[in-house]
Parts: structure tokens; C-alpha cells; sequence
């Protein structure tokens, strides 16, 4: 390093100064990265638990609202309910839109049907397979099996169905209310027992044809069986109720 | 003398590694191109010296301002939802690039220089 010396010494310090901010830049890459995990996790990789992060703690705030919420509303009821007869019959209309509304859990007889996909199994071809799966339609058939045979209440892994549930294909999964599902797909209803057992039973009807490709099929009435309410309560945002006799 | 600056790289990565808490995720994107930034000036001195135009100003003041203006424009990129990280990332991988090639080209033809000049005095 003879060249460097013989021009003098002024360009050590500022070097020096280089170095050490270089060096240190580089201590808190190395160990941010290895505390990463793998060496190469990848920009897109962080962006996008940098996204899930951020929606999880989204979905936990927006929970907790909800259970606010439905707090400060049981209080406002049981204050309601303490006088006449007027809020014991509001009370009355109340529960019943709340079942309908899907926002309390239910509990009540009922039957619980279990489904996955098919054990047969196809060979070859790619898209054969789909003859053996469980698809959004069965789900719906079954719902509205279920419907039919008056079930005052009904879920599948838990989704609540109401009014306004979607049951559609996503993928190679099943959406419920806009929420993922996947075999085995469990449905429990409410209702008449028996009603809803033969329903389901009936000669050529929908668990009969899965049956028959050996889709495993579990039904069992029980005595009591729970549903849980709605994960997301609907929305409305264009629907307006109509005034009867309103100003026209 | 070399070993001042060696010994300040060393002693900034370790202290820094061992005390400081890792940044968090969102920020590390950002200190890698300052650090890509920052090597880029030091591979700009390391020619510019080879050059004999090496001024401690323009290397120290580059070195920082070009830090800074890397993160900059890299969060810029990720606000705007353009990569302009991957811009900054070419820019300064092709300068990096070209300044070790030239530097290299340098100290080889100075080598040769040297070669030939001994070679030439003993016959004089």
C-alpha cells in the first residue's frame, strides 16, 4: 500500500468514518434477515405477511367491535325488557328476528350430517378426479333438502346460512358467506327430526347419488345440536325499507 | 494504515449485531439499498483513487446523500406501488459493475506499466 501512503493520510479518517457506518448497516441486515428465518424470503414474501398482518389485526379489531356491540345491545334490551307489556312483545319480535338474522347462536333438536370426498379415486386423466369431490352444488342441493323439510336453522362447518349466504365454488374449495370451507363438510340444522331425516333419505334424492359413488356419508338426529351465528353480519347499503303509505 | 478502516467495518458490524434489535421487516428492504448504495461509493472511490481524482468530500458526502436517496427512492417506489427499488437495484448493480471492471482495468495496466518500466532500466 506504498501508493496509498504517499498520498498523505487525510483519506483515512472519512474511510474510517465509511466503514464504520457500512459495517454497522450491515450488522442490522444480517440480523434482521437471519432472525427472518431463511436467507432468501424474498421482497413479494414480506409484502405479503407485511398484508396478512395487517388484515389479521384488522379482523381481530373488527371481532372485538362486534363483540362490543352485541354487548351493549343485550344491555339495551334487558333495560328494555324490565317494564309493560309493549317491550315484552318487541322482546318477543326481537328474538325471533335475531334468530332470522342469524346473529345469536341456536340450539334445539336437529340433525348433523357429515360429508367428505369420495374414496373412489380416479386414475389418469387430469379433471377425472372431479366426479369424486364434493362440489358447491351438492352443498346447495342439500341446503335446500334441508329447507324443505322445514329446518329452522342451518350451518355447514360452522357458516351459519341465511337469507343472503352464498354457497360457491372457489377454487378447488367451497365458499360460505365469502368464507373458505373445506371437506368434510358438516351441516348441521335444526328442526323436526324425523322431517328432516327422511328428507334427507329420500329414494334417488341427493345422498343417495353421493352414496352411490361412495362418498362417505354420516347422519345422525340429535336430541340437541348448536349453531353458531353469523361470522359477518350482512350489510345493507342500497336496500331501503319502504314506507308504507308514505308521502304519496 | 489499511487496517483502520478494516478494523472500523468489523467493529461497527459486531457492535451493531450484537446490541441493536433487528429492524423491522418493512424497514430491511430499505437498509439492503442503502447498502448497495453505500457499496456502489465505495467501489466509486476505490476507481476514482485509481484515477488519482480521489476527494474525501465527494466521497463522503456521496456516500451518504446516495444512501439516503436509495431508501428514498425505494420507499417512494413502494408508496406509489411502481419498483422503483428494482430500479435503483440495476442503476447502481451496472455502476457497481463498471467501476470494479474499470478499477481492475486500471490496476492491471498499472501493473504492466510497472513491469515495463522495470524491464527498460536495466538496458539504459
Amino acid at each position: 500500500m506504498g501508493t496509498l501512503g504517499a498520498r498523505g493520510r487525510r483519506w483515512v479518517i472519512p474511510m474510517t468514518v465509511v466503514c464504520l457506518v457500512l459495517g454497522g448497516m450491515l450488522g442490522i441486515q444480517v440480523h434482521s434477515q437471519r432472525l427472518r428465518g431463511a436467507s432468501q424470503v424474498g421482497r413479494q414474501t414480506s409484502a405479503l405477511v407485511g398484508m396478512l398482518t395487517r388484515n389479521s389485526a384488522q379482523v381481530e379489531q373488527q371481532n372485538e367491535e362486534i363483540e362490543r356491540l352485541r354487548g351493549l345491545l343485550t344491555e339495551y334490551e334487558k333495560e328494555a325488557a324490565g317494564e309493560k307489556e309493549l317491550a315484552r312483545i318487541m322482546q318477543e319480535e326481537l328474538h325471533t328476528s335475531r334468530i332470522a338474522l342469524g346473529t345469536v347462536a341456536v340450539k334445539g333438536p336437529g340433525v348433523e350430517l357429515e360429508l367428505s370426498d369420495s374414496t373412489m379415486r380416479a386414475g389418469g386423466n387430469f379433471g377425472e378426479q372431479d366426479v369424486y369431490v364434493v362440489h358447491d352444488f351438492d352443498l346447495l342441493q342439500i341446503a335446500n333438502e334441508l329447507w324443505c323439510a322445514g329446518a329452522e336453522a342451518v350451518s355447514i362447518n360452522g357458516q351459519r346460512l341465511l337469507t343472503g349466504s352464498a354457497i360457491a365454488c372457489s377454487a378447488r374449495l367451497i365458499e360460505i358467506n365469502k368464507i373458505t370451507v373445506a371437506s368434510p363438510y358438516v351441516f348441521t340444522a335444526i328442526g323436526d327430526k324425523g322431517k328432516l331425516m327422511s328428507a334427507l333419505n329420500i329414494r334417488d334424492g341427493v345422498l343417495d347419488r353421493l352414496r352411490v359413488l361412495q362418498f362417505p356419508v354420516k347422519l345422525t338426529p340429535k336430541d340437541e345440536v348448536v349453531i353458531p351465528p353469523i361470522s359477518v353480519p350482512p350489510k345493507y347499503e342500497h336496500a331501503q325499507p319502504v314506507e308504507k303509505e308514505s308521502k304519496r | 494504515m489499511i487496517a483502520i478502516p478494516f478494523g472500523a467495518l468489523v467493529l461497527g458490524f459486531l457492535v451493531v449485531y450484537a446490541l441493536l434489535p433487528p429492524v423491522p421487516p418493512r424497514w430491511a428492504d430499505y437498509v439492503a439499498i442503502a447498502i448497495v448504495a453505500g457499496l456502489d461509493a465505495f467501489v466509486g472511490a476505490a476507481r476514482n483513487w485509481m484515477e488519482r481524482r480521489f476527494d474525501e468530500a465527494i466521497f463522503i458526502s456521496g456516500f451518504f446523500v446516495n444512501m439516503a436517496l436509495a431508501a428514498l427512492l425505494a420507499y417512494f417506489g413502494d408508496k406509489l406501488g411502481v419498483d422503483l427499488y428494482l430500479a435503483v437495484v440495476v442503476a447502481l448493480g451496472i455502476r457497481i459493475f463498471n467501476n470494479l471492471g474499470r478499477t481492475r482495468a486500471l490496476l492491471v495496466t498499472a501493473r504492466v506499466e510497472a513491469r515495463r518500466a522495470r524491464a527498460a532500466a536495466p538496458s539504459e
